[in-house]
This record gives structure tokens, C-alpha cells and sequence, in this order.
């Protein structure tokens, strides 16, 4: 059995670095009554949002009727493992809970009509419905989300993480220098299933953990950051070295995608480097798209290559100098105006109903003339 | 908001005899409203030449005072997914009318932008509740709607409008606002809109507010402040080699403005011809413009696409 098993909470009070959400789950719980709203766990990866139902169900003896991301959730197979059920009795057990694990990864094609069901679900349930997710503002949750309690589960502070692990370490019988935890918790940002994995990793079959098995992990190769990244792509002149560049981050190729592109300009100077980058870019980017469209990772490969090598060939010579890397606009811009686009989303809106047309009309036919109709 | 009154609006004509030039449309129209029995109805045709016009008139008609309750007016430009017909149309097919006509109207405007599925969807709802709701399908290309849809509705195309047809609207417009317009004014409203009502109303709202007497060259003016000024200023930014000033351009078109990509690299095209480079560049950038919108339709992103084109300009600008 993994660790991360092993040592899951057994009880709802052993759930780590949780007070609060626990809290407000409890009395979520207590209040809950038929046709009340469904829970909503939210937050990042390994903060115990699975790990605090599975506790509940143990401590509770409650029948878990689980559905994640590896079903097909589309409205008829929902209402099929879910629906039924609804108002029967558990066999077995003295109650059950509905648990719909990561609704945001509801494919949008595949799933269709799986969140309008969700809903429905939540309306008629005779039990608890939790649900979680990462991302609780996917706009695919819209509609859910009126009809849900959201809890947010925050990273787990590294303090609880140390001690979760020293607990572990004691059980096994490892030894294990603080230090050598303290740097375990740091890395892990919060995410304590990758912590307790990474100590599983180092101590399986030992008994003792130094400093140099952590160098084993690829720490230090794991934080490369984009920066350096970045560098290698632009300084390099060999297609394999930018190609692998990107193997040591944590960041999606997307993501790296945009801070390449953003950069290609405060590397290169000269106009037809410059195009011959870009026209790379936009290869990649068909690629991506289709990767995204399609759902076929296969293409997936020839957008990085095209973005890393290249980008990186597209230069002739290497500049020597030092570049100063930014910040990808596109991030930083979508960050700061979410606000902004919502609220003028709304006004368009407004104004679509008063004129009888589409929001990209109005951009396009009228706000160009009259300014003052925002 | 301050109430604004926009003209387009203001001059919609409210009864189906006042729009202008569709009388093979608007007779049999009203010959439905009569008999107050509306098949399914497909309205095709291009922009502002009174489709949602008629689509409204005739529920104005049909219901009177009432008509807000019994008619769904959406927009498949906004809500395009399948969502909107299995809840928000459903939901509204479902249920009965108010008052004495026995069904509602749903009026489903820019309809070529709902997705196949969505378009699947909606052909099942159309049938299932014929009885309770009729649908009115607005679009501009009825190659765009599927099969099993149009056969299921009466087609009505919408003709381009004439000169003569603007030239009436024109009129009703300067009349009922007492303005003052020289004829060089009107040719040059009928240049630009393109045979597009709105347009029309909307270049002649922009021009009034500008000048008392409105002449060519204040129409020119009005319709200069709208897009194809962005644009222009982007591609002498990238015609002068500064590439971060044109994508700075860009993003504010494209991100802050929340253009489409489609319309700004139309756009792009027709100013190629105006830049002050050699003939046969033009001919090179008219090539890759053709490239970079078909990636765009492919399915590329919008704002990628568009800088990958701006750094192909670059090879054409004074920098090199």
C-alpha cells in the first residue's frame, strides 16, 4: 500500500492543516437537509479535499458513491451510476454521500450536459453531494456553482507538513535529519501527497535519509526556473539541448509557450530573425490549438519542438549580452483585468438586449461611434 | 448609464409594412400574422437589411403589449453552446403562451454561430414543442444551418438593400432630426455602410454629433474614428521596424477592445495596398496576410497568429 494511503486520515480530525475548512464542513454537514445545497471543495492538488471524504465515510460508516474524472460523465451516464440512487437506501451502510470528484475537468464535449444533471442531482438528492475541484470559477461551473457551498482548502502550511512527515518517519522506523524534512515541505508548495511521495521515494527500504538522497529527487533540477530556461533557448544553437530545456520545469508547455513568445523580442534583433521566430510560434500554436480541439496529444510534441528548437534556430548567431527577461503580458493582463472584462461583459449584455443584437455587434458596429454607451 | 439614444433603434421600424424593400418577405409575413400562424421560419441575408426587424415586428403584432412575455429573443453569437437550447430554449418551448395566440415566438438571432451539436439539439426542441413555440432562425448564410433544420422552415432571403432603399432611410432619418446634409454627404454614407441599415444610421448619428452640416468629409471623419484607425496606426508603427509598439497595438485591440482576430486581419488586407512600399512587396504581404488568416481559421489563436503576421511585416519595414 503507497504512504499516501497508509497514512490517509482515518478520522475527520486527522485531516492535516484543514481547521477551517473542516470547520465549515462540519456544519455544512449538520444542516444539511434535501434540497439544500451541495458542498463544493475547492483548492489546489494533494491539500486533502478527497482525503477529508474518504475520513468522513470511514468514521461515519457511510456508503461513498464516488465518480471522478476517469468516468464518463456525460448527463446520461451520471444520471445512470447517480441517479438511481438518489433516493435509495444504502444496503449496507448507515448513509451514503455522493462524491463527484474534480467536476472541473467535465469535459466539454464528451460530458455534455453533465453539470446540468449535477444540478438536478443536488435538487433531488436525499443525501450529502460533495464535489471538488481545483478551479471553482471554471466558467464551466457557472450555473453549478449557485447551488453550492464552496470550502476552500488553502496549501497546507509547511509547519503541519514537517510534522506530518516526522509522524511518518517515526512509524517506518526511518531516520531522518529535520533539515532534510524542513527542505521536503518547502518543495513540496503545499501539496502534502507529493511530499508524503517524495519521502516514500527516498525511504523505501532504508533506514536512514541524508542530504545527498535528496539531491537524488532532481530538486534542485525540478525548480529550474523559466528563466533559465529561456536562457538556454535563446543562447543555444543546438535544436536538442532547447528541445529539452523544458523538461526540468513544472510549468505547463503552455505556459512556457507564452513567456518564449513574450521574450522572442528582448533576444533578437534582427527583422528576419525575429519573423522566422514568430512564424515558428504560430506553427506551434496551430499545434497547440489543435492538441486543444481535438484532444490528440500526439501533436503535442511538435508544438514544443517547433517552440523550443525552433525559436531557438531561427537566430543565426548568438547575441552576447545580457537579456532581461519579462513577465508574459498575456498572463499578467488577464490577471489584472478580470474584473474589468466582467463588468463590461455585463454592460454588453445590457446593451444586447436594447438593441437586438450580439455583444460582438456592438463592439464592432457601435462602440467604435458612440463611446458613450458604456 | 445616461439614456442614449441610439438611432439604429429609434428608426427600427416597428410594423412590418415600414421596412424597406422586403415586401416579397414582409407580405407573406403578414399574411401569417393574419391567419396568426407562423411556421418554423429561417431568415437569411446579410447584415441590416431588417431580418431581426421583421422578426420583432412581427411579435409585436402577433401579441401586442404582451409580446415580451411570450418572446425569447437570443443570440447564438453569445450563447452558442448546446446549453442554451437544452435549458434556457427548453425550458421556454415547454411552457404554454400568455394571452390568445397558442404559442410563443423564440426569436434566435446570428444562428449560423450555434454549433453543430447545438444546431442537433435544437432540431429535436423545434419538433417536440411545435405546439407551444415556433422558432424564428436569423442567420446570415443558410449554407451554415443544417439540413435537417431548413427543411424544417420556411426561408425567407432578405435582399441587399439599394441605393435608392438607403437613400429613403436617409431621408426618414434627417427628416424626423431636422439635419441639415449635402448630397456628397449621402453618396459618401451609402459608399461606407455597404447597404447595411444600421450602418447607415449609426455613420449619420456619429457625423450629426460631430458637425451641424454634415458634408463628405464629416462622414469620413465619423467613420475614420472607428477600427481602421487602429489599424493603420499599428502597421506604420511595424512599418517602421519598432515590432514591440505594433504588438503593444495589437493587444489593445485585440485584448482591452476585444476585436475579433477575423475583423482586424480583414482589416490588415484591405491597408496593405496603402503602405508606401514597392508594388511587388504588397503582392509578398497580401500572400502571407492569406496564410495567417487561414491558421487563424484553422483554429490558431487569434492573438498569436496576428503578432506572426506583424513579424512577417517586418521584413518589409524600413528596419531591415
Amino acid at each position: 500500500m503507497p504512504w499516501t494511503e497508509k497514512y490517509a486520515p482515518q478520522k475527520v480530525v486527522e485531516v492535516v492543516g484543514q481547521k477551517k475548512a473542516v470547520d465549515q464542513f462540519l456544519i455544512w454537514l449538520k444542516s444539511w437537509k434535501p434540497g439544500k445545497k451541495a458542498a463544493l471543495f475547492h483548492g489546489p492538488a494533494g491539500t486533502g479535499k478527497t482525503a477529508l471524504v474518504e475520513a468522513l465515510g470511514k468514521e461515519k460508516n457511510l456508503e461513498i458513491i464516488e465518480l471522478n474524472a476517469s468516468d464518463y460523465r456525460s448527463a446520461s451516464q451520471i444520471k445512470e451510476v447517480i441517479g438511481q440512487s438518489i433516493k435509495q437506501k444504502s444496503l449496507f451502510k448507515k448513509g451514503k454521500i455522493f462524491f463527484i470528484d474534480e467536476i472541473d475537468g467535465l469535459a466539454g464535449r464528451e460530458d455534455r450536459g453533465g453539470t446540468g444533471e449535477i444540478i438536478k442531482i443536488v435538487k433531488e438528492s436525499q443525501y450529502p453531494i460533495i464535489l471538488t475541484a481545483n478551479n471553482p470559477w471554471d466558467v464551466k461551473l457557472r450555473s453549478l456553482r449557485s447551488y453550492c457551498q464552496l470550502i476552500k482548502f488553502g496549501k497546507v502550511f509547511y509547519w503541519d507538513i514537517i510534522k506530518k512527515l516526522q509522524y511518518i518517519c517515526e512509524k517506518e522506523n526511518v531516520k531522518c535529519d529535520k533539515e532534510i524534512i524542513i527542505q521536503m515541505a518547502k518543495r513540496s508548495e503545499g501539496d502534502l501527497r507529493s511530499a508524503i511521495n517524495d519521502l516514500e521515494t527516498l525511504a523505501r527500504d532504508k533506514k536512514e535519509i541524508t542530504l545527498k538522497d535528496l539531491d537524488s529527487l532532481g530538486v534542485r533540477e525540478r525548480e529550474m526556473n523559466i528563466f533559465d530556461v529561456l536562457k538556454i533557448i535563446f543562447k543555444t544553437k543546438t535544436a536538442m539541448s532547447a528541445k529539452l530545456s523544458i523538461q526540468n520545469t513544472d510549468k505547463d508547455p503552455e505556459e512556457i509557450f507564452l513567456w518564449i513568445e513574450q521574450n522572442v523580442i528582448n533576444e533578437y534583433e534582427k527583422s528576419d530573425e525575429i519573423a522566422k521566430a514568430y512564424e515558428m510560434l504560430s506553427r506551434a500554436d496551430l499545434f497547440m490549438q489543435r492538441v486543444k480541439k481535438r484532444q490528440e496529444w500526439k501533436f503535442e510534441k511538435y508544438m514544443i519542438d517547433l517552440m523550443t528548437a525552433g525559436v531557438a534556430l531561427a537566430k543565426k548567431e548568438m547575441y552576447r549580452k545580457f537579456s532581461r527577461y519579462q513577465y508574459p503580458d498575456r498572463i499578467s493582463f488577464l490577471g489584472r483585468s478580470k474584473a474589468t472584462r466582467a463588468e463590461s461583459k455585463e454592460k454588453l449584455l445590457e446593451l444586447s438586449k436594447k438593441l437586438h443584437c450580439s455583444t460582438k455587434k456592438i463592439r464592432e458596429e457601435f462602440l467604435p461611434f458612440f463611446k458613450e454607451l458604456l | 448609464m445616461v439614456e442614449f439614444e441610439v438611432w439604429a433603434e429609434k428608426y427600427r421600424p416597428k410594423l412590418l409594412k415600414n421596412v424597406i424593400n422586403q415586401t416579397h418577405v414582409t407580405e407573406r409575413l403578414e399574411a401569417f400574422v393574419k391567419e396568426k400562424n407562423i411556421p418554423h421560419c429561417l431568415f437569411a441575408g446579410s447584415a441590416g437589411t431588417g431580418k431581426t426587424t421583421c422578426g420583432l415586428a412581427m411579435a409585436h403584432d402577433l401579441y401586442g403589449e404582451q409580446w415580451r412575455a411570450n418572446v425569447l429573443e437570443t443570440n447564438a453569437s453569445d450563447e452558442r453552446g448546446i446549453d442554451v437550447i437544452r435549458h434556457k430554449i427548453k425550458d421556454f418551448s415547454r411552457m404554454k403562451s400568455i394571452g390568445n395566440v397558442p404559442y410563443k415566438l423564440v426569436i434566435l438571432d446570428e444562428a449560423d454561430a450555434l454549433t453543430r451539436d447545438a444546431q442537433q439539439a435544437l432540431r429535436r426542441t423545434m419538433e417536440n414543442f411545435t405546439r407551444t413555440t415556433r422558432f424564428i432562425l436569423i442567420c446570415n448564410y443558410s449554407s451554415k444551418i443544417i439540413d435537417p433544420i431548413q427543411s424544417r422552415c420556411s426561408i425567407f432571403r432578405f435582399r441587399s438593400l439599394s441605393e435608392k432603399d438607403q437613400e429613403k432611410f436617409i431621408d426618414r432619418i434627417v427628416k424626423e432630426e431636422k439635419l441639415k446634409i449635402s448630397s456628397d454627404g449621402i453618396k459618401a454614407l451609402i459608399t461606407l455602410a455597404e447597404g447595411d441599415l444600421r450602418r447607415v444610421a449609426n455613420l449619420l448619428q456619429a457625423s450629426s454629433s460631430l458637425k451641424k452640416n454634415i458634408t463628405e468629409d464629416v462622414v469620413y471623419e465619423a467613420a475614420s474614428r472607428a477600427k481602421p484607425k487602429d489599424v493603420e496606426d499599428m502597421l506604420k508603427s511595424i512599418m517602421k521596424g519598432d515590432f514591440k509598439d505594433a504588438r503593444k497595438k495589437l493587444h489593445d485591440m485585440l485584448l482591452i477592445q476585444g476585436l475579433a482576430a477575423e475583423d482586424i486581419i480583414k482589416e490588415i488586407h484591405q491597408q496593405i495596398y496603402n503602405l508606401n512600399i514597392p508594388e511587388e512587396d504588397k503582392i509578398k504581404l497580401v500572400d502571407k496576410t492569406g496564410e495567417y488568416d487561414f491558421r487563424i481559421s484553422e483554429g490558431g489563436s487569434g492573438l498569436i497568429q496576428l503578432e506572426s503576421l506583424l513579424a512577417q511585416f517586418l521584413l518589409f519595414s524600413k528596419k531591415k
